[in-house]
């Protein structure tokens, strides 16, 4: 056999070849140490010198020729094994993931979390006080002294030893003027109590939002602006705010601040009882007296305060009709937010 | 307080602003209007009750009236024409307290004819919610709706004596109402007394001995003002609220009574035709301190409602509302203070920042930027904290709940041996939940027996306060409830402690608490501090599953947290491991196991891990650990690491463990 024939069978039988075991075996034949091509090269000594160059050189492509299409066999069925493998692991990935689904927060918690963070990036300090207070804080130091018709608008749980559970969360007002004097920007949410009787839009449990700024000149007009920032952006877009008279001891003038309704935008509508206006928040200037019981002196320095439901914007946010499910703990409830 | 459009027409010269239209100029200018109703040729504006707490003036029609007349640009009309009673007064009055009685007016009528009023009486009544009666009652409410007076007529046949007492009821005393109720009276009452006892409770109701009936003929028409804090006091432990009541205890102005007597002199002459005054005034009064003038700086007004307002438009606006004024300095006002808005209502100049405020209308105002230095604010970790958690615990499979603070004894009982460590409400909203809670666990049990009807495995948590007597201390407490028996809630809350606080540990309880499962419970601990308790259920506690709680006090938690991390430079040579495994009893703890062998493998060791345990056929379990050693600065030899791995099992042999080699 010469080498030209040699070529031609081995690289049929390479087209042959299906396993690399097979491969194998051609090689060890054909280019093998004791292989075809090693002995038609012992041949070489009987030739003629140019012959056995002529030889030599045919012989070597012969060899790298039949390398390289080996290699490029091998890498064939090497990547039709791997592919087999890889299509047998083929996994079906719109199984449920394992492990446990996330939990969530509160509603009210992330209502409550989202005007912290937007409170803090205009500066103000968040703060907290007791959820028993004493009757000073409550009231008194609010300017609600004993016996005036303000306490009955907010019914109180009156505690044994004489204490009492906030009904709002104003008096951390006064505990941070105590703590940090002015200038102040501050904001305390947490748990109020009312003793009211409970049914759908009525808690004797739920949770405000106290903010309270104080500084050299506080008037009005600033009053207005942080209220129309804040609530554009806590119902993300611009909104429509108005200011009327409210009484309320611990400010002076005392404010309802009304928005203009989302829903409708100001045309009426079953929501804003076809006024066109959301009462929202009370807010006002603080009463100078609620200054001088927190040490600050009101011919210095003035602010504002107000006081944001935060229960009542969870349940406008979410549309949740019924203010019972918030302290119901039914997870039916709970995880869907 | 309902205020008829038509009443107003009266009191407000040329009002032809439409019923709807003024409710809303009320709104934004004075107090929240409910809403407006027709009432027959009437309509009806509710304005709400809350709104007129500061307002003594506003509950009559005539303070709305002016109000109304401010806003639009009218003339006010008086419906008060000024009368004479001249002559000694027939009726004695004396006062033991002017501080609860600051005056008291009353006039003697007789001829007085009992009929029921005129129909144009009886509409104006019925549009505002006062039932008519009798042409005298109905006299004395209509001034109360009118001027905001409170009256009260009595029968001058019925009383006893000449002369009318004010004074605190002696105990024991008794009186029945005109409403039929009987009252026990005390000293703290104050009341109107004949020579026989209490004819009425001063400022609140009449007595029925002396009621107006239909053979009355001669009358004592009382026009007084009472303090309103005593009102206050009274009407609410008395329980008992009326239509005077509600106005004194807003602090109405003492110069109103003779106004209520000359407003019912006229109306008194036109519905009881022949009536005829017996004798003058009676009008017992200790002189009012005139409040002293408000001083208003015009600068400083500005700057409070962040406009600039022009001197003349406050004088109109502060005049309008009979305020007087007076100019002691250029752009600096001395304003007087009307008698009816003096008893509590205006005192000082930012009382005034309202009337101009409201008066201008806020919409006036454009909101403005308040110019302050940049300044970071006092951080609050404490919240930043609960934050953490709170996300951490969520992340983890956990949903946010909240629980009442609230509890009731029985489930006190269940939770703590001592009731009395909780505060107690004098006034629960139901009787049984008249504690606070000390503890977040009742909520957290009642979570899982109420969500264990609707869901196989659950986990929530919640974050809130346990109150003491002496502090509040904020808790964090997880439940991990599941139908099957399988202990893996306890493990996945210990992972959750490890979660929050790096470096915890759990040290089996010895006393358990009856709720807790006496061999599933202990305590959380970060070095030597407890930080919470580890603990399932017992049985008995949940119905149909395992219910196991993670409860951690917060403020340890975070005193506990690591301190900040430090580097240590990476190792330069290889380390090498060995697994060991001992034979340990049945209630061995995997760590005691794990820290004897720490200690026998002194400073080389690198880690230990448990690796797993399987139980053995005598009861006791084979504990495996994997062990790694190296030394900083070379590579141990084999013959090293051995001399380690026997230096161990010496030790532990000698400690009393067997191990599986």
């Amino acid at each position: 056999m010469d080498i030209s024939e040699l070529h031609a069978s081995a690289l049929a039988a390479l087209d042959r070849a299906s396993t690399l075991e097979e491969l194998e075996a051609i090689r060890v034949e054909a280019l093998g140490r004791k292989g075809k091509l090693a002995e038609i090269s012992k041949t070489f000594g009987k030739l003629a010198p140019e012959e056995r160059a002529r030889a030599g050189k045919l012989l070597n492509t012969v060899k790298q020729d039949l390398e390289t299409r080996l290699d490029a066999r091998k890498d064939a069925l090497a990547s039709v094994v791997q592919n087999a493998r890889l299509e047998s692991e083929w996994i079906d990935l719109t199984a449920p993931a394992s492990g446990v689904r996330p939990g969530s927060l509160h509603p009210i918690t992330q209502v409550q979390r989202e005007l912290e963070e937007l409170f803090v990036s205009l500066g103000f300090a968040i703060m907290d006080g007791p959820e028993v207070e004493t009757e000073y804080y409550n009231f008194d130091a609010l300017n609600i002294p004993a016996d005036h018709p303000a306490r009955d608008a907010q019914d109180t749980f009156w505690l044994k030893d004489g204490r009492l559970l906030r009904t709002h969360t104003s008096p951390v007002q006064l505990r941070a003027l105590e703590k940090f004097g002015p200038p102040l920007k501050m904001i305390a949410p947490g748990r109020v109590f009312r003793n009211e009787e409970v049914d759908a839009s009525h808690e004797h449990t739920f949770y405000q939002l106290e903010g309270m700024m104080v500084d050299r000149d506080v008037s009005v007009a600033h009053l207005l602006y942080f209220m129309k920032t804040l609530l554009s952006a806590i119902f993300h877009r611009d909104v429509t705010v108005r200011l009327r008279p409210g009484f309320f001891p611990f400010v002076e003038p005392g404010f309802e601040l009304d928005i203009q309704c989302l829903i409708c935008g100001g045309k009426g509508c079953p929501v804003c009882k076809h006024s066109g206006w959301v009462e929202l928040l009370p807010c006002g200037l603080v009463n100078p007296a609620v200054l001088r019981y927190g040490g600050v002196d009101p011919e210095q320095w003035g602010g504002f305060a107000f006081g944001l439901g935060l229960t009542r914007l969870a349940m406008m946010r979410y549309g949740i009709d019924d203010i019972r499910l918030f302290a119901s703990g039914d997870l039916r409830f709970l995880n869907q937010f | 307080m309902k205020f008829s459009y038509n009443w107003l027409r009266d009191l407000v010269d040329q009002l032809d602003t439409s019923p709807q239209e003024l409710a809303q100029l009320i709104t934004i200018k004075t107090a929240e209007s409910e809403g407006v109703e027709t009432h027959g040729r009437d309509h009806v504006i509710e304005i709400d009750n809350k709104s007129l707490t500061h307002r003594p003036d506003l509950w009559g029609h005539y303070g709305m009236a002016r109000e109304v007349a401010a806003i639009l640009g009218r003339k006010l009309v008086d419906p008060v024409k000024p009368a004479k009673f001249p002559g000694d007064a027939s009726v004695r009055v004396s006062i033991e307290d002017h501080a609860l009685c600051p005056r008291y007016s009353a006039l003697v009528f007789e001829n007085v004819t009992v009929q029921p009023s005129p129909e144009w009486l009886q509409q104006r009544l019925e549009a505002v919610g006062l039932n008519p009666i009798n042409n005298i009652v109905d006299v004395t409410n209509y001034v109360l709706a009118e001027i905001a007076q409170p009256m009260h007529a009595f029968d001058a046949a019925k009383l006893q004596g000449g002369e009318i007492f004010v004074r605190t009821a002696r105990a024991g005393e008794t009186i029945q109402g005109l409403n039929d109720e009987s009252y026990a009276l005390d000293p703290s009452h104050l009341v109107i007394a004949d020579g026989g006892g209490p004819v009425a409770i001063a400022g609140i109701i009449g007595g029925a001995v002396s009621a107006i009936s239909n053979s009355t003929t001669r009358i004592v028409l009382e026009s007084a003002n009472f303090n309103a804090s005593s009102v206050r006091k009274t009407s609410s432990r008395l329980k008992l609220r009326t239509d005077a009541s509600i106005r004194f205890e807003k602090a109405q102005d003492p110069v109103n009574t003779v106004r209520g007597l000359e407003r019912a002199f006229a109306l008194l002459q036109e519905v009881s035709p022949g009536i005829r005054l017996v004798g003058g005034l009676a009008d017992n009064y200790r002189p009012q301190p005139v409040q002293a003038p408000v001083v208003l700086p015009l600068d400083w007004l500005d700057r409070k409602l962040g406009r600039a307002i022009p001197a003349e438009e406050v004088r109109r606006i502060l005049a309008s509302l009979e305020f007087g004024v007076e100019v002691i300095e250029p752009r600096i006002f001395s304003v007087f203070v009307p008698s009816w808005r003096a008893t509590k209502d205006v005192s000082i100049k930012d009382d005034l920042v309202e009337e101009i405020g409201r008066m201008i209308g806020y919409d006036s105002i454009p909101p403005v930027a308040p110019l302050t230095p940049a300044r970071v604010p006092p951080a609050n970790p404490q919240r930043e904290f609960h934050n953490r958690v709170r996300d951490m615990a969520a992340a983890q499979g956990f949903t946010e709940v909240h629980n009442y603070s609230f509890v009731s004894e029985e489930t006190a009982r269940v939770f703590s041996s001592d009731l009395s460590a909780h505060i107690q409400v004098s006034n629960p909203i139901v009787a049984d939940q008249n504690l606070l809670r000390t503890s977040l666990l009742p909520g957290i049990w009642k979570n899982i027996n109420d969500n264990a009807r609707h869901f196989d495995q659950f986990r929530l948590f919640e974050i809130g306060r346990a109150i003491h007597p002496d502090r509040e201390v904020p808790h964090f407490a997880a439940a991990v409830y599941a139908k099957d028996d399988s202990p893996m809630a306890l493990s996945e809350l210990k992972r959750l402690a490890e979660c929050l606080l790096p470096g915890v540990s759990v040290r089996p309880s010895e006393s358990t608490q009856p709720y807790e499962h006496p061999r599933r419970t202990g305590d959380v601990l970060h070095g030597e501090t407890k930080v919470g308790r580890l603990f399932e259920f017992h049985p008995k506690m949940v119905e149909g599953g395992r219910a196991a709680v993670l409860d951690l006090d917060l403020t340890r938690l975070m005193e506990s947290h690591p301190a900040p991390a430090r580097y240590q430079s990476l190792r330069r040579f290889p380390e090498s491991a060995f697994d060991l495994s001992v034979l340990a009893g049945s209630r061995a703890l995997i760590a005691d196991v794990q820290a004897t062998l720490e200690k026998l493998a002194g400073d080389g060791l690198l880690s230990i891990d448990f690796l797993r345990e399987f139980a053995l056929a005598d009861g006791g379990r084979s504990l495996s650990y994997r062990l790694t050693i190296g030394a900083p600065d070379r590579t141990l030899s084999a013959e090293e690491v051995g001399a380690v791995r026997s230096r161990i099992i010496d030790g532990m042999r000698a400690a009393g463990y067997d191990l599986r080699l």
